[in-house]
């Protein structure tokens, strides 16, 4: 029943590193998300972009995998932005604390855009 | 389409993880019929995926052999979700819906997750565990939203009907 989610990784202009999820980010995106966060930070990244699409399902058990990876990511001082939420995503991001710790954006360019100008969480 | 009277949609699903989706997509539609705006039918499908996750995690262990059951309820001014698990953990539902300590999660000192039932009261009008009638077991969670009228449908009507029918979005 789950539309099990795609992850891939590219890195932009050595600015940033973006991990693009489709599918629900559900209990069932747990080793994908976590593997590719794994690997980009391997890797060296710094500022790590989370590109969403725009209707994809997304659950509490889903946003307790993001809630693990600022865990990790504050370890590391890296910083965390996520691009491509919907409105009500965004809305239920900023009712559980989640944006305190990551900030939000509309599209990745608009992420970039704030790193190059020293912004970011 | 507006209901006049009782609607009733009565659904049952596996108590497998991913088949809340089914119920998040009929809620929906039933949420359209009554005219409520988009962005309080995302509310709405999330808070019913929440209420759907929760009864096939924890009352029924997500043993698909057994069902959750959805009742959704369209009146006139209001939509009412009724959420029937087996209850086979037999521990008390939770009394309370707590702010999630994200401090805590992110510091370790808390364990990831308890967020669904915050979430859920968040976004519906009433969210709470009921006692089930004698002839049932197992939990049963009810959550209610209610339609606003909008200025379009408070307005008096004209013409010989008189009626006073309400229309429009919540």
């Amino acid at each position: 029943m789950s539309d099990e989610i795609q992850v891939s990784i590219r890195t932009l202009g050595g600015v940033a590193t973006v991990i693009d999820l489709v599918g629900d980010v559900t209990t069932f995106a747990e080793e994908a998300i976590n593997q590719a966060y794994q690997g980009v930070s391997s890797d060296g990244a710094v500022n790590i972009i989370f590109n969403f699409r725009e209707n994809d399902y997304i659950n509490s058990a889903g946003i307790a995998i993001l809630i693990g990876v600022v865990t990790e990511a504050r370890k590391r001082e890296q910083k965390l932005l996520m691009t491509g939420l919907s409105a009500h995503f965004q809305k239920i991001f900023r009712m559980v604390g989640l944006t305190q710790y990551a900030d939000l954006y509309p599209s990745v360019d608009d992420a970039i855009n704030a790193l190059k100008n020293g912004k970011g969480s | 389409m507006r209901p006049q009277g009782s609607r009733v949609v009565e659904l049952k699903i596996p108590s497998e993880l991913g088949y809340e989706k089914i119920a998040r997509e009929a809620v929906a539609t039933v949420a359209r019929r009554l005219n409520f705006g988009e962005e309080k039918i995302e509310d709405i499908k999330t808070a019913i995926s929440e209420a759907c996750t929760n009864a096939i995690r924890y009352g029924s262990g997500a043993d698909a052999r057994m069902k959750v059951v959805v009742v959704l309820t369209a009146d006139d001014d209001k939509l009412d979700i009724l959420i029937k698990d087996p209850g086979v953990s037999g521990a008390a539902p939770p009394g309370e819906m707590n702010i999630p300590d994200i401090k805590g999660m992110v510091e370790e000192k808390k364990r990831l997750g308890g967020m669904g039932l915050y979430i859920i009261r968040m976004l519906v009008d009433e969210a709470e565990f009921i006692e089930p009638n004698d002839d049932d077991e197992g939990n049963q969670f009810r959550m209610v939203i209610y339609r606003i009228p909008s200025d379009e449908e408070n307005k008096p009507e004209t013409g010989d009907s008189g009626s006073g029918k309400k229309g429009g979005t919540a």
